[in-house]
C-alpha cells in the first residue's frame, strides 16, 4: 500500500471521528474529499468530474470499500422519510493507520478543523449544492471565464433545478462571503 | 446527389450480443470517421487473449453496443418515469425525445479516446495542470471538439433537426457543469449502473467463452427507471422492486469477472509487461496530451503501431517478454478480503523475497475493481419508500473489496521464490502454533 493510499484511507476514519456527531454519511465523505482537495489543496489524487449529483469520483467509495474491509470503519444503512442513507463510523482497524498516516495527518489537523467547521453542519443536499457551485466556480476560473454571481447561480440552478433560487443564492453567498470563490 | 438523398434511412449492424445494433445516416457518418474507425485497433481487454484465446474483440464493436444499451434504457426511463423527469428536470415529451439523441451520440464516443490496448496502457497518461493523470473520457471529448466536429455539427440530419454542437456531447464524456440537466444522463454513460458496464460485461463474456458476466439485460431495461430524490436533490436511477434480482444479477457478474477475468493472474503480468513496453516506446514515456495541438499524435497510437513496434524489436525486456510470451510468474498472493494481518505477512514476504520481487499489483488500484454500489430500489406498493439493493439481497449485503495484492518475480527466479515463501509459511504456521499451544499464554 502506497503512502498515499494510507493518508486517504486514514482520513475517513478521522472525519467520521472528528464530526460533531461522531459520524458521517457517504455523500459527506465524498464532499469532504471534494473540498479537503479543491479548497485546501489537500493532495489527495482523487479526480473529480460533474455528475447531477455533483463532484463526484468513485475511487472515493472505492478507499471506503477497502476500508471497511479492513475494519478501519464500518457502515450502517439507516433509513428516513423517502429514503435512506450510510453512517459510517470509526472502527477498531483505524488505530493502526491513523498511526501509519500520522504525519499526514497531523500536518493536516487544521485543514481538517476547518472543513467540519464550515461543513460540517450542512446536511447532503445542501452539501451536494454547495460542492456544485464550487465545481462551477473553478471550472470558470480553469477557462479563465470571470463571471457574475447572477450568472454562476443560473448555471447551478440550470444543473440543479429541484433548488429553488434563492436556496442557491444563500449557498453562494455564504461560499462568497468566506471567499472560497475564485471566478467572481 | 443531393445530400439529403437517403438522409432517413437506418443501417443495421449484425452483434454477437445484442443481435441487430440500428445506426441512422448521422451516426453511420460518425462511425465511418477515422477517429472512430481507429476503435477498430484497440482491443477491448488488451492481452486477456493469453489466458482467454477468444478475447481478441475491440473497442469498435463495444462502443456499438454501448449505443444500443443506452437506447434501450433511456427509452425504459423515459416512458416509465417520464413524471419524474418532467417534473423535476423539466422535460417534455419533446426534450426528452431530442435528447435521447444526444445520448446515443455520447455513448458511441466514450471510448473513442482510449489509448492503445485500453485501460492497460493508461497509466502513460500524462498529468494535467492540476498534477492529475489524464483520464480517457478527457481524450474523448477531445477528440469530439477537433476531428470529429465537423461530422457532429454539419451533417444535415442533426442541422435540422437537433443543432448540438460538439461541446453539447464533450461535456457529458468529460462531466462538465456545461451539460447543465443534462447530467442526469451520465450515470448512464459512465455511472454505477452505466449502459458501458452493462455491455461489456456481456461482451467480455461472450469473447472470452466464460458465463461469469451474464446478467439479465431485458429485466434491467424492463425495471430501470429514475427515482425522486429527497432533501432538495434531483432524481437517481434505480429499479422498481420487481427488478431487485436483476439488478443483483448485474452486481454479482461484475464480481465474477474481476475474480476470473480482469484481475486474473496472467492477464495482469501482461498489463505490466504492456506498460513496461510502452514505457519505452513512446517519446518521454508518455502519450500525447488531448489538447489541440497534440491530438492528432495521439490517434496515431493503436494497438497495430505499438505491436509494430514490438515486432521491430523495440520495448526492451517488456517487449521481449511480449513477443515470447515469457511473463512474470505470480509468486504470493494475499487473499482476496485481506486482513491487516494478511497485508502484514505479505510485506514480511516482500521483504524476504527482496529484489526477486519485480511487480506489486493491488486489486484496488485495478480499472475494473469494485467499489462500493448500493442500487436504489423502489417500493412496487409505495413510490416514497427506497431502500437499498443491500437490503433486499443477502449476497449483495455481504460483499467486501477486493484488497488482494499480487506479487510478481521473473519466470527463472520462480522456483527460487517459492522455496523462500514456503519456508516463511511454515515459519508462519510454527509462529501461530507456538501461539495457540504456549502453556504461558493459558
Amino acid at each position: 500500500m502506497s503512502e498515499r493510499d494510507k493518508e486517504r484511507l486514514s482520513l475517513i476514519p478521522v472525519l467520521a471521528e472528528s464530526h460533531p456527531s461522531h459520524h458521517i454519511g457517504r455523500t459527506a465523505l465524498m464532499k469532504y474529499m471534494y473540498f479537503l482537495q479543491t479548497l485546501r489543496g489537500v493532495q489527495l489524487g482523487y479526480n473529480f468530474s460533474m455528475y447531477s449529483y455533483g463532484p463526484f469520483d468513485a475511487d472515493v467509495l472505492s478507499d471506503l470499500s477497502t476500508a471497511e474491509a479492513m475494519n478501519i470503519v464500518c457502515s450502517t444503512q439507516v433509513s428516513f422519510a423517502g429514503g435512506y442513507g450510510y453512517r459510517i463510523q470509526q472502527a477498531a482497524g483505524a488505530p493502526r493507520i491513523k498511526q501509519d498516516a500520522n504525519g499526514f495527518l497531523s500536518q493536516h489537523k487544521a485543514d481538517i478543523d476547518w472543513l467540519l467547521k464550515e461543513f460540517g453542519g450542512l446536511n447532503s443536499g445542501e452539501l451536494e449544492l454547495a460542492s456544485t457551485i464550487i465545481y462551477v466556480d473553478r471550472e470558470f476560473n480553469d477557462l479563465q471565464v470571470h463571471s457574475e454571481p447572477a450568472f454562476l447561480v443560473g448555471v447551478v440552478n440550470e444543473i440543479k433545478p429541484r433548488f429553488s433560487r434563492e436556496c442557491v443564492e444563500t449557498s453562494f453567498n455564504s461560499l462568497f462571503e468566506k471567499g472560497l470563490l475564485v471566478s467572481v | 446527389m443531393s445530400r439529403v438523398n437517403g438522409l432517413h434511412k437506418t443501417y443495421e449492424i449484425r452483434c454477437p450480443v445484442h443481435g441487430f445494433i440500428s445506426l441512422n445516416e448521422w451516426e453511420r457518418c460518425i462511425v465511418d470517421a477515422p477517429a472512430f474507425q481507429r476503435l477498430r485497433r484497440i482491443r477491448q481487454l488488451a492481452w486477456t487473449d493469453q489466458v482467454y484465446p477468444g478475447a481478441m474483440h475491440t473497442r469498435f464493436e463495444h462502443s456499438l453496443g454501448v449505443l444500443q444499451t443506452v437506447s434501450m434504457l433511456y427509452s425504459a426511463i423515459a416512458s416509465r418515469s417520464s413524471d419524474v423527469l418532467k417534473e423535476d428536470i423539466g422535460y417534455t415529451q419533446d426534450g426528452l425525445k431530442r435528447d435521447q439523441q444526444l445520448i446515443r451520440i455520447a455513448a458511441l464516443l466514450h471510448d473513442v479516446g482510449h489509448s492503445p490496448f485500453s485501460h492497460a496502457s493508461e497509466e502513460l497518461f500524462p498529468e494535467n495542470d492540476h498534477g492529475l493523470k489524464f483520464k480517457h473520457e478527457q481524450y474523448s471529448a477531445a477528440i469530439v471538439r477537433t476531428e470529429l466536429r465537423d461530422v457532429i455539427e454539419n451533417h444535415p440530419l442533426n442541422t435540422a433537426n437537433y443543432g448540438f454542437r460538439v461541446e453539447d456531447v464533450a461535456a457529458l464524456l468529460e462531466g462538465s457543469t456545461k451539460a447543465k440537466q443534462r447530467l442526469f444522463w451520465r450515470d448512464l454513460i459512465d455511472g454505477q449502473m452505466d449502459a458501458d458496464r452493462m455491455d461489456y460485461l456481456l461482451r467480455d463474456s461472450y469473447h472470452a467463452g466464460v458465463q461469469y458476466g451474464r446478467f439479465d439485460l431485458n429485466r434491467v431495461s424492463n425495471t430501470i427507471l429514475a427515482i425522486r430524490g429527497t432533501r432538495g436533490r434531483g432524481p437517481r436511477l434505480g429499479f422498481s422492486e420487481g427488478g431487485w434480482h436483476a439488478a443483483e444479477g448485474l452486481v454479482l457478474a461484475r464480481y465474477f469477472m474481476f475474480t476470473q477475468v480482469y484481475f486474473h493472474k496472467t492477464r495482469v503480468a501482461y498489463d505490466i509487461h504492456l506498460k513496461g513496453a510502452l514505457s519505452e516506446i513512446l517519446p518521454r514515456g508518455k502519450f500525447p496530451r488531448p489538447i489541440d495541438a497534440e491530438i492528432g499524435d495521439f490517434l496515431a497510437w493503436d494497438d497495430w503501431k505499438v505491436l509494430g513496434e514490438l515486432s521491430a524489436g523495440r520495448g526492451g525486456e517488456h517487449g521481449k517478454r511480449l513477443i515470447n510470451r515469457d511473463h512474470y510468474r505470480l509468486a504470493y498472493h494475499s487473499p482476496e478480503i485481506s486482513s491487516p494481518d494478511d497485508l502484514v505477512f505479505l510485506e514480511l514476504i516482500k521483504e524476504k523475497l527482496g529484489n526477486l520481487v519485480v511487480s506489486i499489483e493491488e486489486a484496488s488500484k485495478n480499472w475494473y475493481k469494485t467499489g462500493a454500489t448500493d442500487i436504489p430500489i423502489m417500493s412496487d406498493v409505495d413510490p416514497t419508500l427506497v431502500q437499498p439493493l443491500s437490503k433486499f439481497s443477502n449476497m449483495v449485503r455481504s460483499m467486501k473489496a477486493n484488497n488482494q495484492v499480487l506479487l510478481y518475480v521473473r519466470p527463472e527466479d520462480s522456483e527460487r521464490a517459492n522455496k523462500i515463501i514456503r519456508q516463511e509459511v511454515e515459519n508462519e504456521r510454527t509462529r501461530q502454533g507456538t501461539l495457540e499451544f504456549d502453556p504461558g499464554a493459558s
